[in-house]
C-alpha cells in the first residue's frame, strides 16, 4: 500500500512541477490553484507512504539510498510550500517540484531491500539524525537555487531590456532574505544531526568511528557550513559570490554523501 | 432586453473627438446624477447611463421600440450642454444591440482607453453605474448587462497581462524598485536636485511606503521645500557623498555638467552597506550617474532613455495582450447575447411547466385513495418520482423552445414574422 501512496504522491508532485512553469515563466497565478494543491497532496501522500513503509519494514527509518532520497523529496516539498506561505513566491517550485519528482521517482518503482544492523533501542536516535541532516541538506538546496534566482533577477535588472526582464522571479531582497534564512535554518539541524550521530557512533562502535574518512568529511562539511554562514552575515555577501560558495559548501555535501561508498562503519544509511 | 427594447450608445471618445470638443460635453461628478436623471426622463428611454471621463462622454440606454434612438439622444446631448448639432454631429459614433454590448466590454476592459490596459476606466463605469442605479435610472436588463461588463473586465484582467505592466517613466521606477527590494517600506529615497519628474517618483515610491526622504540641492530654500512637501530631512549639498550610503534609492536631477556619481563612489557606498542594493534612478540631462556604476555589483543605474525603453516594451507587451483580451471580450459577448435572446422563451417555458404541474398534481389527486395506506416516505419517494418524470419529458420541448427563440432573435427575417 505504501508504494501506491508514494506513486500518488510522485505523480502528484509531477503534476505540481508542471503546473508552476505557466504559474510562475508565464504569470499565469490561475496555475497556482493547481500547482499549490497539488504540492500539498503529494506532501501529505509522501508521508502516510514513508510512515507505512517504515513500519512495514519494522525499522521505521530510511535504511538505503532510495528511502533516503525519498525522505529527501519530501522534506524539499515541505521546503517549497514554506517559502510559498511565507513570501508568496512559486518561483522556486520552478527547481525545487522537479527535483522532489525526481528523488521520489526512483523509490517509487524500486523500493529498498537493505536491512538495519542496530538494534530497536537506537532506531528513534537514527531516524533523528537522518532527519535533520536530510533537512539540513535541503535547507542547503533551497539557499543555493535561492542564491541562483538572485543572479538572474539581478543580471535581469542590470541587461535593462524590459523585454529579458525576469518578471517571474520574486525581488532580489526577497531572494536574499530566503537564501540566507535557509541557511540559518540548516545549521542547527546540521549540528544536532551529526552530534546525535557522534553519540550514537561512540556507544556502538566506539572512537575508531571518527577516523572513519564519511564522517571526517561530515565535520569538514559543518565547518565548511559555520564559514559560509559567517561570511554571508558579516560581509552581505550576495549574487555571483555567494553562488560560488553556496556551490563549494554543495559540492562538499555530495562528497559526504558519497562517501558511503568508501565508508567502513557508516554503511547503514547515506547521511 | 426583451423584443421591444432596444440597446443604443452614442458618444464621442479621445479617437473621435479633440479635447476642445470634449471638454464641452464632459460632465462634473457632482451633476452626473441630475443629467442621468434628465436622460431617462425622456420619452421612450427605459433605462440610461451616462459615462463621463476625460477621454470620453457616452450614453448607454435602453429604448422602447419605435422611439427615435440614436436621434434622441443627440438631442439631449443638444439641449443638456447648449452646444449646436454641427459642432458635435461629426465626432459621434453609435452602436446599437450587440455592438454595443461590444463596445461596452471593450470600455470596461480598459480595451477602447488612450492607454490599452489603464486601470482607472473600471472604477469610472461603476462610479457611473453607482450614480445611475441611485437615481433608478438603472434597474433591470441595463443593470444585468452592467454586471455583465464589470465581470467581463474581471476576466480581461485576471486573464491576460493586459495591465501588469507600468507603462509611464515614474511608475517604471517605482516597478523596478520593487523588483529590487520588493516592499518598500522603510526605504530611504535621497532626492539629489529638484525636478518635476523626480519629485514625481519620489512621490510614487512614498505611495509604495519609502517613509525616509532625504533632499539635496545645490539651492539650500528649494532644498527645504521639498523636504518640507515629503517630510524629509534636508542633506547638505557638500555631505552628499557622505549621506548618499544611507539611501536604497538615490533619483538624481541636477543640472551638473559632469557626473555626479562615478564607479569608485558605488564601490565605496556598497562597501560601507555591506553589500544591500543601491537603486540609482538618473532623471538628469546631462547625466549625474556614470553607467559604467551599473557594472558595479549591487548597483542597479537607470538613466531617462533606459526607464522609456521599458516603458515603450510594456506598452508594446499590452498591445500583444490587448489582442487576447479581444478573444475574450468576442466569446463573452456571443455568450450574453444567446442568454438575452433565450430570454424570449420564458413565458412559454413558464406556461408549460405550470401545465405540466397542474396535469401532475391532477393526477396524484386522482390516486389519493389508493396512495393512502402509503408510509410518509412512500409518499415522498412517488412525488418525487413524479416530478422527476415531468421534468425528464419536458425537457427536450424546453430545450426546443429555447433553441427556437435564440434562432429567431438572430435572424432579422423570422424577427418580422
Amino acid at each position: 500500500m505504501s508504494l501506491l501512496w508514494l506513486r500518488v504522491a510522485v505523480l502528484l508532485y509531477g503534476v505540481a512541477a508542471l503546473a508552476v512553469l505557466p504559474a510562475a515563466l508565464y504569470d499565469r497565478p490561475r496555475w497556482n490553484k493547481v500547482a499549490i494543491p497539488a504540492a500539498v497532496a503529494g506532501l501529505l501522500f509522501h508521508f502516510v507512504s514513508l510512515a507505512e513503509m517504515l513500519n512495514a519494514a519494522h525499522h521505521r527509518l530510511p535504511v538505503d539510498t532510495n528511502e533516503t532520497q525519498a525522505l529527501l523529496g519530501l522534506l524539499l516539498a515541505a521546503a517549497f510550500l514554506i517559502v510559498y506561505w511565507r513570501y508568496r513566491t512559486v518561483s522556486l517550485g520552478v527547481f525545487v517540484l522537479p527535483i522532489s519528482f525526481l528523488l521520489g521517482l526512483v523509490p517509487a518503482f524500486r523500493p529498498g531491500q537493505e536491512s538495519l544492523p542496530f538494534s530497536q533501542f537506537h532506531t528513534g536516535w537514527i531516524f533523528l539524525h537522518i532527519a535533520l541532516l536530510l533537512a539540513a541538506y535541503a535547507a542547503l538546496l533551497l539557499s543555493l537555487l535561492a542564491s541562483v534566482l538572485y543572479l538572474i533577477q539581478e543580471r535581469s535588472l542590470k541587461s535593462k531590456h524590459a523585454s529579458r526582464n525576469a518578471s517571474w522571479l520574486p525581488p532580489l531582497e526577497t531572494t536574499d532574505q530566503i537564501a540566507l534564512r535557509s541557511l540559518l535554518f540548516g545549521l542547527p539541524c546540521m549540528t544536532a544531526g551529526l552530534l546525535i550521530g557522534s553519540l550514537i557512533a561512540q556507544q556502538t562502535i566506539g572512537p575508531s568511528y571518527f577516523l572513519d574518512p564519511k564522517v571526517l568529511l561530515s565535520f569538514a562539511m559543518w565547518v565548511a557550513y559555520v564559514v559560509m554562514i559567517y561570511i554571508r552575515r558579516h560581509s552581505g555577501l550576495r549574487g555571483r559570490r555567494a553562488i560560488y560558495l553556496s556551490g563549494f559548501v554543495f559540492l562538499v555535501v555530495l562528497a559526504v554523501w558519497s562517501a558511503n561508498e568508501f565508508s567502513a562503519v557508516h554503511r547503514f544509511t547515506t547521511p | 432586453m426583451s423584443r421591444n427594447q432596444h440597446l443604443v450608445l452614442i458618444g464621442i471618445n479621445h479617437t473621435t473627438a479633440p479635447v476642445e470638443v470634449r471638454e464641452r460635453l464632459a460632465i462634473p461628478s457632482g451633476r452626473l446624477a441630475d443629467a442621468t436623471r434628465t436622460l431617462v426622463h425622456r420619452p421612450g428611454i427605459r433605462e440610461g447611463l451616462i459615462l463621463s471621463t476625460c477621454n470620453r462622454v457616452e450614453l448607454l440606454t435602453l429604448q422602447e421600440e419605435g422611439s427615435s434612438s440614436g436621434g434622441d439622444l443627440l438631442g439631449f446631448l443638444h439641449e443638456y450642454f447648449a452646444v449646436s448639432p454641427s459642432a458635435i454631429t461629426p465626432h459621434i459614433y453609435e452602436y446599437r444591440e450587440g455592438e454595443a454590448v461590444r463596445h461596452l466590454f471593450r470600455v470596461a476592459s480598459s480595451l477602447d482607453s488612450m492607454v490599452v490596459g489603464e486601470p482607472q476606466i473600471l472604477g469610472q463605469v461603476k462610479e457611473s453605474y453607482t450614480v445611475a442605479r441611485e437615481v433608478g435610472a438603472v434597474n433591470g436588463s441595463l443593470d444585468s448587462l452592467l454586471q455583465r461588463a464589470f465581470t467581463v473586465a474581471k476576466k480581461v484582467r485576471s486573464e491576460t497581462q493586459i495591465g501588469s505592466s507600468s507603462v509611464s517613466i515614474a511608475s517604471v521606477a517605482v516597478d523596478l524598485a520593487r523588483k529590487i527590494f520588493g516592499s518598500l517600506e522603510r526605504k530611504t529615497v535621497f532626492l539629489v536636485g529638484a525636478g518635476k519628474m523626480s519629485e514625481l517618483a519620489a512621490r510614487h515610491l512614498i505611495q509604495q511606503g519609502a517613509t525616509n526622504i532625504l533632499v539635496a540641492n545645490r539651492t539650500l530654500e528649494r532644498a527645504e521645500k521639498i523636504a518640507a512637501q515629503f517630510r524629509g530631512q534636508v542633506i547638505p549639498f557638500e555631505d552628499l557623498y557622505d549621506q548618499a550610503a544611507r539611501a536604497d534609492i538615490v533619483i538624481t536631477s541636477t543640472g551638473a555638467p559632469q557626473k555626479l556619481f562615478g564607479r569608485s563612489h558605488g564601490q565605496h557606498f556598497l562597501q560601507s552597506r555591506r553589500n544591500r542594493p543601491m537603486f540609482f534612478i538618473d532623471i538628469a540631462v546631462p547625466r549625474d550617474v556614470d553607467p559604467r556604476m551599473n557594472e558595479v555589483e549591487g548597483c542597479f543605474v537607470y538613466d531617462i532613455d533606459d526607464l522609456q525603453q521599458v516603458a515603450a516594451a510594456h506598452l508594446s507587451n499590452r498591445s500583444r495582450e490587448a489582442a487576447a483580451a479581444e478573444t475574450i471580450i468576442s466569446r463573452e459577448v456571443d455568450k450574453y447575447q444567446q442568454r438575452v435572446q433565450s430570454r424570449g422563451a420564458v413565458p412559454a417555458i413558464v406556461a408549460l411547466q405550470q401545465n405540466a404541474e397542474a396535469i401532475r398534481e391532477a393526477e396524484l389527486a386522482r390516486s389519493a385513495k389508493r396512495l393512502v395506506s402509503l408510509t410518509p416516505e412512500q409518499r415522498e419517494a412517488v412525488e418525487s418520482l413524479t416530478r422527476s418524470l415531468t421534468a425528464k419529458l419536458l425537457h427536450p420541448q424546453l430545450t426546443a423552445l429555447r433553441a427556437a427563440a435564440q434562432s429567431s432573435e438572430a435572424s432579422p427575417t423570422n424577427d418580422s414574422e
